[in-house]
């Protein structure tokens, strides 16, 4: 018996140590798999390699969270309560002939529309957007096999607070037209907005019958947008041996943008940051059936032809579709095409630029995703080390002025996007005789807003030493010696009044605010401008120069709604003017007899303006670009 | 070595608990090496199981301490007794809450195993009160 005990005790031990793996793996077996569940969520595929964030997260932590942090995690979301940023607190909104209330019943997020043609209600079932404004979409597709959604007419906009209708966030006029933007989601934001996008069109149907059975490997832009599938690596890395064993060198079963040229590095990038074309463009259909065919680490040309102001525009679409989108010297003006603006500039042609040399994916601030590592200036002198050891002997302006600031010379706010104006990527060296004669704004007059085209020529001249030959004359038709911002304001297209309107506000200009008395009241006036972006960026502006020089304006401005009717509007502004006379002289510094805007009273010279403003109908035509 | 049945109870059951934890802590190991996705992809699990494993190990050399040091503090036998009990019923259903926690747990809570880890913890408060009082009394 004394043996028998002896035999059972070890047994009775190495049963007891093999409990807990057995309990293990017995509870393994039967709970639930998240990444199981993950691939069953509707809309989600598994094809291609794709394994979804939630795969990275077993061996990335840091990374995954530090990606969670930022607006490519939360680009398309489910309308759950915690996500959902919009008001739906049953208030009524109204846009010309358009009504909507937007509610919440029972944990669902609903629109009651009334577009002026019929009422119905809408269930939100899909989130695009999380950081500038969040767009609803509602499904439209019925059956298992058709997940098409259609966008709302109205987006809620984070920082103002509001909802805002779609037809308003465009360079366009002013249209009560119910679905004039009311585009597919499953062929339009899927590419840019999601992870592996397969938009599933079925194409043999007429455009306004289309189904989808759409499916993208994640919504939002998650690890394998930037990485490329990563089955195969996960495949690989599951067996530790091999994971210790594996050299320093890059993993080739997954892409790493750091490792790769400045040119495939950015492709990564500009696989969204660039409107593009398929290419030929006859593989349109391919796309809107089996998805892009980029994947990260190829050359983007080899899939898309990037849009360029010459660009052939499609068949029946106007001649202007795609040059309405640059500058005439080429310059993107619209966001959303930063990757043909960096292509252009001589750092990338001549050098080694890439989006990652200023850029950090999973550092730094969210918001602009800079590398924490060169703050300011450093991004741009961490390569041009001899300008940043002495910035005023290259700027000519006092080193801790605006005009010492790289960026504001360089990469000038120029391109319109998304109720902003955003930081040009063609980094170049401001021409104003050029941009005078192109109609396009120069960084050294959106800085000196009191100061012409041809007071900036001379300057450059003077403090650089460059060609002082003047322009023949400007490209909108106003006089040259006419306040080059206040000219683009009052006589530009839309996206010079939208880039100025936006300089007449900034803080930091070069012209001291005392001065500034015809750019509040051309800011006022462009409070009547036709086209309702340009209406907010300016009420914008005016906001922020009121926080300045405490006008006395702040409650005239918040009456002010710029999505009114013409005639509230028209009743506002005179309000605003007449305040805006009342209290300018306490405020402002009397405006010179030959003040091009002002009259000494601070009243403004419609004999000299309605002349500036009619170039500005006369010449340009209608726009309607640029979400 | 104490010979009271109770502590000497407790200090199997301590033995017993180690026997469990320190393997159940080599089996977390060897699911993070090979990167088992079932394991590492619910976070809420991670956590459970890592704190099953933590308090399994914690708790027993607990039991081995109180077993093999109870009787020199605590004169009282019926207050031992109290103590032992409650101390051994904590010890046990603690990380047994936490690892059940984590079997069918969803993404967000888990499951209702975890109840055990509240009974658990009352049970701890109980003995420390008991043998405290004890302590006190000696």
């Amino acid at each position: 018996m004394g043996s028998a005990s002896s035999v059972s005790a070890p047994a009775r031990l190495l049963a007891l140590f093999a409990l807990a793996p057995l309990a293990v793996l017995l509870g393994l077996a039967i709970g639930p798999d998240p990444a199981a569940l993950r691939a069953a969520a509707p809309l989600v595929h598994r094809e291609g390699g794709y394994i979804g964030s939630g795969s990275c997260l077993a061996c990335h932590p840091d990374q995954h969270a530090s990606w969670s942090r930022t607006y490519h995690a939360t680009m398309t979301q489910r309308p759950e309560p915690q996500r959902v940023r919009g008001r739906f607190d049953g208030a009524e909104l109204a846009y010309l002939d358009q009504r909507a209330v937007p509610l919440e019943r029972a944990g669902k997020f609903i629109f009651r529309i009334d577009d002026g043609v019929r009422a119905r209600e809408a269930e939100v079932a899909k989130l695009v957007g999380s950081r500038r404004y969040q767009q609803y979409f509602e499904r439209i597709g019925t059956g298992e096999d058709d997940a098409s959604f259609r966008r709302l007419p109205w987006l809620w906009h984070i920082e103002a607070e509001r909802w805002l209708h779609v037809n308003t966030i465009f360079l366009g006029p002013d249209d009560a037209t119910p679905d004039a933007h009311l585009s597919r989601w499953n062929e339009n934001c899927i590419f840019c907005h999601n992870t592996a996008p397969r938009p599933g069109m079925e194409i043999d149907r007429a455009p306004a019958e289309a189904r989808f059975d759409s499916e993208v490997a994640e919504l939002g832009i998650a690890c394998e947008a930037c990485h490329g599938p990563g089955a195969a690596h996960a495949a690989r890395h599951r067996d530790p041996l091999a994971r210790y064993l594996q050299s320093a060198e890059a993993d080739p079963t997954l892409v790493d943008p750091a490792r790769l040229d400045a040119s495939r590095a950015s492709a990564v990038c500009g696989q969204c940051h660039a409107q593009r074309l398929p290419d030929p463009a006859q593989r349109i259909r391919d796309f809107l059936t089996k998805g892009p065919s980029y994947r990260p680490g190829d050359r983007l040309e080899d899939h898309v032809k990037p849009l360029q102001r010459d660009t052939p525009p499609l068949p029946g679409a106007s001649e202007h579709l795609f040059a309405d989108r640059f500058w005439a010297d080429g310059t993107p003006r619209l966001s959303a095409y930063e990757y043909q603006g960096m292509l252009s500039s001589p750092c990338f042609r001549g050098g080694e630029l890439s989006c990652l040399s200023c850029h950090a994916m999973h550092r730094g601030d969210p918001e602009a995703q800079l590398a924490p590592e060169k703050p300011g200036d450093a991004l741009c002198t961490s390569c041009h080390a001899e300008i940043g050891r002495d910035v005023a002997a290259h700027t000519k302006h006092a080193p801790d002025s605006p005009g010492s600031r790289c960026v504001e010379c360089h990469m000038p706010r120029i391109a319109y996007g998304i109720l902003d104006l955003h930081r040009s990527h063609r980094i170049e060296v401001p021409d104003p005789k050029r941009d005078a004669e192109l109609a396009r704004p120069n960084a050294c007059t959106l800085c000196h807003l009191d100061r012409s085209s041809l007071w900036a020529v001379s300057e450059r001249a003077r403090l650089w030493g460059l060609d002082a030959t003047p322009p023949a004359s400007r490209g909108d038709g106003a006089p040259l010696e006419l306040p080059d911002a206040l000219a683009q304001l009052l006589s530009g297209d839309a996206v010079q009044r939208a880039v100025a309107a936006r300089a007449f506000g900034r803080p930091d200009a070069a012209t001291p605010a005392r001065e500034r008395a015809a750019q509040v009241t051309a800011l006022l006036l462009t409070l009547g401008d036709g086209y309702p972006s340009i209406r907010w960026i300016a009420k914008r502006s005016l906001e922020q120069l009121e926080a300045q020089l405490s006008l006395g304006l702040g409650a005239e401005l918040a009456q002010f709604d710029t999505l009114r009717g013409l005639d509230e509007r028209r009743r506002r502004l005179e309000i605003l003017l007449e305040a805006l006379a009342r209290r300018a002289p306490a405020r402002f510094d009397a405006p010179r007899a030959d003040d091009p805007m002002l009259a000494p009273d601070f009243r403004w010279k419609r004999e000299r303006v309605l002349p500036l403003l009619d170039l500005q109908t006369a010449k340009s035509r209608i726009l309607s670009i640029g979400e | 070595m104490s010979h009271d049945p109770h502590l000497l109870r407790t200090v199997r059951t301590g033995f017993v608990l180690l026997a469990l934890s320190l393997p159940l802590g080599l089996t977390l190991e060897a699911l993070h090496a090979w990167k088992v996705e079932v394991y590492l992809g619910s976070a809420l699990r991670r956590e459970l199981w890592t704190l099953a494993h933590a308090h399994g190990n914690l708790l027993g050399l607990l039991l081995l301490v109180f077993g093999s040091l109870g009787e020199r503090w605590m004169p009282s036998e019926a207050a031992r007794a109290r103590a032992a009990r409650a101390l051994r019923l904590g010890a046990v259903a603690m990380p047994l809450g936490f690892f059940l926690g984590g079997v069918m747990n969803r993404e967000g809570d888990p499951s209702l195993g975890i109840a055990l880890v509240p009974l658990g913890g009352l049970a701890l408060l109980y003995a420390l009160l008991c043998a405290a009082r004890a302590s006190r009394a000696a």
